[in-house]
């Protein structure tokens, strides 16, 4: 079967570069993956990068500089597909949990000085990929997770469309038969973030930080209101929603909270 | 003749970096390492963070060295909290290292540096020629990412090991199979110190320098310990880390520059071999003997064997650590001695000493700094690039100079996802 390969790119923007390392780290589907695919364009793991039309392109990274914003545009325009993978990409990355609160330009002074005027590049505000770009499909994580990845990976070579996971860590948890944390007075965030990991936190005795994201369903006022009777302080328990919020949690808390103000 | 020589993107390191070296009249004039990597602020992230979510942040300031930030972050917390966890609980913490050194090696001999020598664009590229080879590096790093899942729940980002202990203890039967499979491993270490040992090593950036690593205790080689050693016979104790080298910042660069009274130093595989490696027993210690040499201490290109007999090293250790480990039993998580305190935090990441200070008042963060390795070398990675620059004009090999100048830095093995982390820059 003379099938002509999908051309495929593989881009980092700020990060730890931990979801291409993932991909690196896969190593019994390594050489397949770099065989079922014609990978155009990885410069984590080659020199030899071409970077013309792609089919897909899977990015990793928040946005977190002016040149980056138009390197993200200009690879939208190139690739048919765009996937977002990684907390970073999908979601903005921790170093967006203060995005949008106004403290940015005073944090940036505190860390660069007054004047100070890079040659090579402005620095921005960290947003996810989608605050530029349309994207197509989002494989959350911090980093992704294998077989997520790669049954999204082979859905998309496939000409077919990777399914998100619809539930929360919570699920996971549960088929895991893990005691709940929640119910030992444990912060645990499962109830609000995106499934994938496995519960992998909860099964090791220690609570989901929220690195899979947030849940699209997730009901955040009632977990704001289990957690108030469980004991925890609100500035506690909106701190740790914000660690792997980013500006999509903002947005989210910022519609419970006036909900909230106007029913008094 | 005036060239303009221009990586604008280094491929196959980890973040985005790249080198420009301007050459007119035959004269290497502006030679220049560039971190592109977006900042993130990082340390300012954790000010107002309980020890807990710290180590939820810092470990994701880079994917390959996410076990070493966390246990320098541990470490340092740990001290300012007054906190002395039981052996095991050490014992796990240097078996996790000696994966992640293990598996973050294997990644930088065989997938990111070897294809230079061969001539290939990849690891991947070397598979038709080099098939046994490629699937037993591939097997050795599967391996070492395996004792990261074991001992701290994942590959990458792991959040097992946490403050006084870890939230969940291996079983003994996971414990003794990486026992087992060690030994499988060696002879693949083994052969990449023969492959690596029987390359050649460009000799176009030779010069001395200064090497630091950590010294380990009780006059042994490993990864961790509180003083810093200098290749001039200098040590520092780490809490007077800012005695021992000072930062600068340069405007095209997102990452700190560190210097040692002035100059440029190194810190990484080689820098601990030619710093400790006397003190290598083993296999390891017969490969030291064998292959170390005068060359070791003016060629930074060295640093992929230094990692190879690394490897052989991790993979000796490991054995007898699960031995000691599997003996004792289970223990609480400990609990802090005090709320409010300061301590640093160090040990050897792969590409050298990294360095976690806090100070922490009633359990919150109030400040934090965080000094990598890569930092640390830039400034020499730049002065090798300008002499090797220098040489290659003098002998008029021109033509072949990107690929010889990107070998220098990949040498150094450079995680730019850590070296950009923060930028203080202070203008006067």
């Amino acid at each position: 079967m003379a099938q002509e390969k999908l051309k495929i790119g593989v881009y980092g923007f700020t990060g730890c570069a931990g979801d291409q390392l993932l991909i690196i780290h896969s190593e019994d589907q390594l050489l397949d993956f770099f065989n079922v695919a014609e990978i155009r364009s990885f410069l984590m793991a080659k020199s030899d990068n071409i970077d013309d039309e792609l089919d897909v392109a899977f990015v990793e990274g928040s946005i977190s500089t002016k040149e980056q914003v138009e390197k993200i545009k200009e690879i939208r325009k190139r690739s048919k597909i765009v996937v977002a993978i990684g907390h970073c990409a999908c979601f903005g990355g921790i170093q967006s949990m203060y995005t949008g609160d106004g403290t940015y330009e005073k944090r940036l002074k505190a860390v660069y000085g007054d004047k100070i005027n890079f040659e090579i590049d402005t620095p921005i505000e960290a947003k996810p990929i989608d605050a530029y770009i349309k994207v197509d499909y989002y494989i959350p994580g911090c980093p992704i997770d294998q077989k997520q990845f790669f049954a999204a990976f082979s859905k998309i070579i496939h000409g077919t469309k990777p399914v998100s996971y619809w539930f929360p860590v919570c699920t996971e948890c549960k088929w895991k038969e893990n005691d709940c944390l929640l119910l030992k007075g444990i912060l645990c965030l499962g109830p609000i973030t995106n499934a994938g990991c496995g519960a992998i936190c909860p099964s090791h005795n220690l609570p989901c930080v929220g690195c899979w994201g947030l849940y699209d369903d997730a009901n955040l006022k009632s977990q704001i209101n289990l957690l108030l009777e469980k004991g925890f302080s609100k500035e506690e328990i909106l701190k740790r929603f914000k660690t792997f919020g980013g500006p999509k949690m903002t947005e989210r808390l910022k519609e419970v909270l006036e909900e909230e103000e106007k029913n008094g | 003749m005036d060239k303009k020589i221009k990586i604008d993107a280094l491929a196959r390191v980890e973040g985005h970096g790249g080198i420009t070296v301007e050459i007119k009249d035959n004269k290497v004039e502006n030679v220049r390492v560039e971190i592109y990597e977006g900042p993130r602020l990082i340390e300012t992230l954790v000010i107002g963070k309980t020890p807990e979510e710290d180590l939820n942040i810092v470990p994701r300031i880079c994917a390959i060295c996410t076990i070493s930030h966390r246990y320098a972050a541990i470490r340092g917390l740990e001290k300012a909290l007054g906190i002395d966890p039981p052996e095991k609980v050490k014992l796990l913490r240097e078996l996790m290292h000696l994966g992640e050194m293990l598996e973050s090696h294997s990644l930088h001999v065989f997938v990111l540096a070897l294809p230079d020598f061969l001539g290939y664009s990849s690891v991947i590229a070397m598979i038709d020629k080099y098939k046994d080879d490629v699937v037993k590096a591939l097997q050795l790093k599967k391996y070492a990412n395996k004792i990261m899942r074991v001992v701290s729940g994942r590959m990458i980002h792991g959040e097992n090991p946490i403050v006084g202990g870890f939230g969940r203890f291996p079983t003994k039967e996971e414990l003794l199979e990486i026992k087992e499979e060690a030994k499988k491993m060696l002879p693949i270490a083994e052969r990449g110190v023969e492959i690596m040992a029987s390359l050649d090593y460009p000799d176009y950036a030779e010069a001395n320098t200064v090497f630091m690593c950590l010294n380990p205790p009780n006059g042994e080689f490993g990864f961790v310990g509180d003083s810093l050693l200098f290749s001039t016979g200098e040590e520092y104790d780490v809490e007077k880390y800012k005695e021992a080298f000072s930062e600068r910042v340069v405007s095209y660069s997102f990452a700190k520059r560190s210097r040692y009274k002035g100059q440029p130093f190194s810190v990484g595989a080689l820098a601990r071999i030619n710093n400790i490696g006397d003190r290598l027993k083993g296999k390891a210690g017969a490969y030291y003997r064998k292959y170390h040499d005068d060359k070791w201490l003016v060629n930074p290109i060295y640093n992929n064997l230094a990692q190879a007999i690394e490897m052989v090293y991790c993979l000796e250790e490991i054995p007898k650590l699960i031995d000691k480990i599997v003996k004792m039993p289970d223990c609480e998580i400990v609990k802090p001695e005090r709320l409010t305190g300061t301590g640093t935090g160090s040990v050897e990441a792969p590409r050298g000493t990294l360095l976690h200070h806090y100070e922490i008042k009633d359990y919150k963060i109030t400040k934090s700094d965080i000094i990598t390795p890569t930092a640390m070398n830039l400034d020499d990675i730049e002065r090798y690039i300008r002499i090797a620059a220098e040489k290659l004009v003098e002998r008029k090999e021109i033509e072949s100079m990107n690929l010889q100048l990107e070998m220098i830095a990949r040498a150094y093995d450079p995680c730019i996802s850590c070296s950009a982390h923060l930028v203080k820059v202070i203008r006067k």
